[in-house]
């Protein structure tokens, strides 16, 4: 199963760092963490869209918002979700 | 004019004598203040006969119309020299409080030049200037003598060097508010090779201010702007600039243990999220600022501001280090006896690496979070090997037969990112005007953040234009002089219509973004003038040579010909990195 890293204030919200779920495609993941932790997920989407400077990666590579996230998944994936950070 | 207090202090400490002239608004108008300013005046007072040592070269601290007004971090200042560490032109640029307080004091800019005979202080206060013994105070550290010359937030405030700038350690700092830092390039060496030991000051008055009105108005809407931005209100209070460790860590770009990896097993460890779970004692911000990004943060030695996420990159993944205590510790120490954070972090990786390969004989060695403190005390004072690591890693590595270790351009350390995993940043290190910066435009929030717009961080073709751009914007914020945080809240364009509002001049965005272009090619000119040359438009051959082996950026190098010769066409430059005539007299720099 594809393994889900939290980040910042996104571990406070889950109560957790790291999830695992079922799922095919990366909407299915979201749609997962949604039933298991409602206010995870409104954090994270706003409607079926990603919320501004939401950032997400699997295995390390930016998911472009712009191109939604039907991405499919393979179960040793590592997806991590970022809440909007700024630095540097 | 207002916003301008349209004075310059110009103190010789050859003689301990000063004088005050009226600024030339015409410059005024065209670099607006702190770095820009600072550079235009620099070309005119540093040639490149001058040893940035010598008492030849100059300081020039400089802040902007808008200091002080009240506006949104509107309280940084900059100073201007030749570097030491580079021999590049040079400005470092700081927060906190004594930037808002000599503007205060009546001045724009003031000129230090000569060199005193024995150690020395100055003390402004409005329509005065006084110079004292400083033979008490040197050898003194940077808390103790903040706190000796009587620092108060809002009413007095010291800018000093530590024992590192005093032993001319050409990565030393200048320290103000007693943790605020002019950091890079090595100006706390320039301020000790001319015994100056300190600068204290207390203002009286705010700017004057044109339109009263729009001030306010503006004001309260960049309030409300930094207040909707999550990033302003939530990310950076929330977690500091360290929050950055994980994500850079998880694209694969974290330079790790000199760069010989970019993802560090120890992130989590040093991260943030830690910070703020086990060491944070409360925020901090400097003055006029609604963000709060310092971190306050408290070990059983110590407790300070910081540690920031290049400092702790610096002290901790370059160095394969996972003990943030340590970090801290480490960060405190360099505060105190004034050095930039990422030169000693990056230069202590650098000694790691050589003496690793058996090229210098040290106990030195990655992971070894119990010789920091050790190190950087050794760096300041000059002792041991701390003598090599004084001068940064380039001359270090380079001593001991190696410069290809020192990851470094122009001389100066590269910061916290990997430019391998994000192609546009080695573009941006490598033409950067004072060496490796992350100041002079920074491409995360494009190639891994996605502010404002998430682009291919391995693509090159076309990268060039953002960095242009991002150099610009920020040769702009640097020159007004803001924090470029606020930048992440509120568009260019609120500064412009910010600067028509104090100073009565009319500025569009377009404006702002061409004095940003105007320095930029000012600085360029510098150093061509200094002997620098395409050849120095580099970046040390692992990063254009060694692929990454591991991680999400396998595979990659820095594809930098290509970037560069876009970019020159991009700045108007010939194919030898010279700004042609038509872009000089576009930006009106051609009687230069």
């Amino acid at each position: 199963m594809p393994v889900i890293s939290l980040y910042a204030g996104l571990r406070k919200i889950a109560g957790t760092r790291d999830l695992t779920l079922e799922g095919e495609n990366l909407a299915g993941i979201i749609r997962g963490i949604g039933e298991r932790y409602p206010s995870l997920v409104a954090a994270i989407l706003d409607g079926d869209h990603l919320r501004p400077h939401i950032i997400i990666t699997i295995n390390g590579q930016n998911v472009d918002p712009e191109r939604g996230l039907e991405i499919p998944l393979d179960a040793n994936d590592h997806i991590a979700i970022f809440p909007p950070i700024a630095g540097g | 004019m207002a916003g301008w207090a349209e004075k310059i202090l110009d103190i010789d400490l050859n003689t301990k004598t000063y004088k005050t002239y009226p600024l030339d608004m015409e410059m005024a108008r065209s670099f607006i203040g702190g770095r820009g300013l600072g550079a235009r005046l620099l070309w005119e007072l540093v040639g490149p006969e001058v040893d940035p040592l010598s008492p030849e070269n100059v300081l020039i601290f400089a802040n902007g119309p808008l200091t002080a007004t009240g506006y949104q971090t509107s309280n940084r200042f900059s100073v201007s020299t030749k570097s030491p560490l580079t021999g590049t032109i040079l400005d470092a640029n700081s927060g906190g409080f004594w930037g808002m307080q000599f503007k205060k004091a009546g001045y724009d800019v003031m000129i230090v030049r000569g060199r005193s005979e024995k150690p020395v202080w100055i003390e402004i206060k409005p329509g005065e200037v006084s110079f004292h013994d400083a033979d008490d105070l040197w050898g003194m550290r940077v808390r103790a003598v903040t706190a000796k010359l009587g620092q108060n937030n809002n009413r007095r405030n010291v800018l000093c060097i530590g024992p590192a700038g005093e032993n001319l350690s050409r990565i030393a700092a200048i320290m103000n508010d007693g943790e605020r830092s002019l950091a890079r390039g090595g100006p706390g060496a320039v301020m000790g090779s001319k015994n100056l030991k300190a600068i204290v000051v207390e203002g009286k008055d705010r700017p004057e201010i044109v339109d009263q009105e729009r001030f306010k108005f503006l004001l309260y809407e960049t309030r409300k702007l930094l207040a909707a931005s999550p990033l302003t209100s939530q990310a950076l209070p929330e977690f500091g600039t360290v929050v950055m460790m994980n994500i850079v860590n998880n694209v694969g770009a974290l330079p790790t243990r000199n760069h010989q990896q970019s993802q560090f097993e120890g992130a989590e460890a040093i991260s943030g999220e830690t910070l703020t779970e086990k060491y944070l004692v409360k925020n901090a911000s400097c003055w006029a600022c609604p963000i709060g990004c310092t971190r306050v943060s408290r070990t059983e030695k110590v407790e300070g501001e910081g540690p920031e996420f290049e400092t702790t990159w610096a002290f901790g993944a370059a160095c394969g280090i996972d003990d943030l205590e340590a970090i801290i510790e480490a960060n405190a120490l360099c505060n105190d006896l004034g050095i930039d954070t990422i030169s000693a972090g990056s230069t202590i990786a650098c000694a790691m690496e050589l003496s690793e390969r058996g090229y210098i004989d040290s106990d030195l060695c990655f992971g070894r979070a119990d010789l920091l403190a050790r190190s950087v005390e050794d760096m300041a004072y000059r002792r041991d090997f701390g003598a090599d690591m004084a001068d940064g890693s380039l001359r270090m590595a380079t001593k001991y037969g190696h410069p290809e270790l020192s990851m470094s351009a122009k001389g100066m350390e590269m910061p916290a990112y990997d430019p391998r995993g994000m192609q546009g940043q080695g573009l941006l290190y490598a033409t950067s005007n004072r060496g490796a910066c992350h100041m002079r435009g920074n491409m995360l929030g494009l190639e891994v953040l996605g502010l404002p717009k998430l682009i291919d961080r391995f693509q090159v073709q076309g990268k060039s234009s953002f960095v242009i751009l991002h150099q610009n914007s920020s040769a702009s914020i640097d020159s007004l002089v803001l924090c470029k945080f606020t930048n992440m809240g509120v568009a260019d364009e609120y500064f412009a219509r910010m600067l028509s509002a104090v100073t009565g001049i009319q500025y569009a965005t377009g404006d702002m973004i061409r004095v940003g272009e105007r320095v930029w090619n000012l600085e360029r000119l510098y150093n061509l003038r200094e002997g620098f040359t395409r050849a120095d438009d580099t970046l040390p051959p692992r990063l254009l040579n060694e692929a990454l082996t591991e991680g999400p950026s396998q595979g990659w190098v820095v594809q930098l010909e290509p970037m560069l010769k876009e970019y020159y066409r991009g700045r108007g430059w010939d194919e030898n990195g010279v700004p042609r005539p038509q872009k000089l007299a576009e930006l009106e720099l051609a009687n230069l």
